[in-house]
């Protein structure tokens, strides 16, 4: 029952990332660069830049290049870096959790707040804090991610010396990676102070993330709520005598939630990508800066990993969301 | 409120743009003007150093030429760099809507009108696009296209398209249903006419709508294609540029990357309450709520 639920979205998610693959390699090819002129020593003659060219497998048909590159994908090889000069996987897979953990957190404290916001905006609902609530998320909607992490590095890093804003950790903190998450680490080495200079390294960052998707689930949480206190059942609940408490906890947020979480799915794909950013800003070594690095030296089979990385977070989060939907909303239960 | 009352004279309030409406387009207007008139009311050229000059910190004091917001790490006035980058802001944000609303009006609207596999076809290449964080995606078009303001306004189109096509494709699929639409065809509409005196007209609220807020993030992605070194060229003044610029000694002159910053949150909130504004005039299920 539930695999023939999961089944038909597993199979258009692989789908998918099979045409984001095909996407992502045309675009490359479009590259105004020379892989075998780069990799040719001085003084190559033309038969070293031939063989040079049919070892690269440059001299196939771009279908085939393709299908090798994929193939090559599959049995996990995502070929070498051309500046690191080190295999490609395990350079990806060292960097994701530094972006995983920092997406984490971002949701977790854009959830927070924004469910904060939802029920106060809703709670002063016909009164005039409401205008005032208007204006503040509209305000918070508008400023960009990398503003908050700007700000936050001016007003809590350099003016009051309160957090750190470079790095994961400080360098006396470093423990071994055994997990690659920070805070798992750090815990597993039994260091609580390093554990703490960790969260406080993950708190600006992750509060200019969070910031930017607050405001959104303020806004849908609390029009859904406003859209079900309406409602007949809940006029009912009222009727049956239960307090207004137990009316949004039981009726109104339970129906409320549903229009929130697929918006908190879709934007989470979009945190997603806003912390390629956020990381450059805050020297944070996760697949952000991996990618913005490789962008800048035109290291191509590293911007084609990270970007396929990035694709596969997207497709992975909105299949969990789609899941969680469907766990969640018993009308879509019977289907 | 009683919410029997909602549609009663629905066309009264659509008459009324909401006021952070006429805020929002108070504010665009403004930095319209400011980048229309740039080559006047700029205090310098926008690149012109002085290196004797660099990093000075804003000065109002007394009358006579100064440098209002004072200079960044190559002793250029902030606020001429800030004139200036208005002027690009508004080619990219103009430039960026534009496009995007053609391609993904014209694509929302065969999708729409067609149905089918058109239909499917055009659903599934939106999916494609949206499995990509916006940002990756406009780097690696950039990466593809090389840099430059031309292609900085042709990825944004190139990234954005589907926020247009998504939505109006539901739009026309609703209008299309509409009886007015059946009898027009039973006139004889062609089907060119149809889509200019039928369809066209009833998504056009939702089309503007989109297009405001699609300036304001035009404007947000520049900046973030500044920051990671892949927009336009140096000598160009632009917002995003200047962060970049400034970023080096933000501790020491934190005036060179407040300055931009404030004029691009500034242009966003502008572009955002304009839209917001016309959403909440034009969506007749908003009507009641506000």
């Amino acid at each position: 029952m539930i695999l023939r639920a999961i089944l038909p979205r597993l199979l258009a998610a692989l789908m998918m990332v099979v045409l984001v693959s095909v996407l992502v390699f045309v675009m490359l090819r479009q590259l105004p660069m020379d892989p075998v002129g780069m990799s040719l020593p001085p003084g190559a003659t033309e038969a070293d830049r031939l063989a040079l060219t049919r070892e690269f497998g440059l001299d196939r048909p771009v279908a085939e290049q393709y299908l090798r590159w994929g193939a090559g994908l599959l049995r996990g090889e995502f070929g070498v870096s051309v500046n690191l000069r080190r295999a490609v996987g395990p350079l990806i897979a060292s960097v994701v959790p530094a972006t995983a953990e920092l997406v984490a957190a971002g949701l977790l404290l854009g959830t927070v707040f924004g469910i904060g916001g939802g029920l106060v905006l809703f709670a002063v609902r016909r009164t005039p804090w409401e205008g005032v609530g208007d204006v503040l998320t509209s305000i918070l909607v508008s400023v960009p991610e990398f503003v908050w992490a700007i700000g936050g590095i001016l007003l809590f890093g350099v003016w009051a010396h309160a957090l750190p804003f470079i790095g994961r950790v400080d360098p006396q903190n470093v423990v071994a990676a055994r997990t690659g998450f920070m805070l798992l680490d750090t815990l597993l080495a039994g260091r609580p102070a390093a554990f703490a200079d960790a969260l406080a390294h993950l708190a600006l960052p992750a509060t200019a993330l969070g910031i930017t998707l607050a405001p959104l689930v303020t806004r849908i949480l609390r029009s859904s709520l406003l859209g079900v206190i309406v409602e007949d059942f809940v006029q009912m609940a009222r009727l049956r005598g239960l307090t207004e408490r137990q009316v949004l906890t039981r009726h109104a947020l339970r129906n409320a939630a549903l229009p929130t979480l697929s918006l908190i799915g879709v934007q989470a794909g979009f945190m997603f990508g806003g912390t390629l950013l956020v990381e450059v800003i805050f020297g944070w070594p996760g697949l952000g800066n991996l990618m913005v690095t490789a962008v800048r030296s035109g290291d191509i089979p590293v911007i084609q990993a990270a970007a396929l990385v990035y694709c596969l977070g997207v497709l992975l989060i909105n299949l969990v969301v789609d899941l969680a939907y469907l766990r969640l909303n018993p009308r879509l239960r019977l289907r | 409120m009683n919410p029997l009352s909602r549609p009663v004279r629905p066309h009264l309030s659509r008459a009324q743009l909401p006021a952070q409406g006429w805020a929002g387009g108070l504010l665009v207007l403004l930095l319209g003007i400011v980048a229309a008139a740039a080559p006047w009311i700029s205090p310098a050229p926008p690149n012109e150093m002085d290196l004797l000059a660099v990093l000075l910190p804003p000065d109002w004091s007394g009358p006579g030429p100064h440098h209002w917001l004072g200079t960044d790490n190559l002793g250029r006035d902030v606020l001429a760099r800030l004139v200036w980058g208005a002027r690009i802001a508004f080619v990219v944000a103009g430039g960026a809507a534009a496009g995007a609303a053609v391609v993904g009006t014209a694509l929302g609207l065969v999708a729409g009108l067609l149905g089918g596999w058109t239909d499917w076809a055009i659903s599934r290449l939106v999916d494609l696009w949206m499995s990509f964080p916006p940002v990756v995606l406009s780097l690696l078009l950039l990466v593809a296209l090389g840099a430059g303001l031309g292609n900085v306004v042709l990825a944004i189109v190139l990234v954005d398209w589907t926020r247009f096509c998504r939505v109006l494709r539901s739009e026309v699929m609703v209008i299309r249903r509409q009886d007015y639409v059946s009898a027009a065809r039973l006139i004889g509409f062609g089907p060119l006419r149809m889509i200019r005196r039928e369809v066209f007209p009833g998504i056009v609220p939702t089309l503007l709508t989109l297009v405001a807020l699609e300036m304001g993030i035009a404007v947000r992605v520049e900046a973030v294609l500044s920051f990671v070194g892949m927009s336009v060229p140096a000598d160009v003044p632009a917002w995003g540029q200047m962060i970049a610029d400034a970023r080096g000694d933000m501790s020491a002159a934190p005036w060179a990357i407040l300055a931009p910053i404030g004029a691009i949150v500034l242009t966003v909130i502008g572009f955002n309450l304009l839209g917001d504004g016309l959403r909440r005039r034009l969506d007749p299920r908003l009507l009641g709520r506000t």
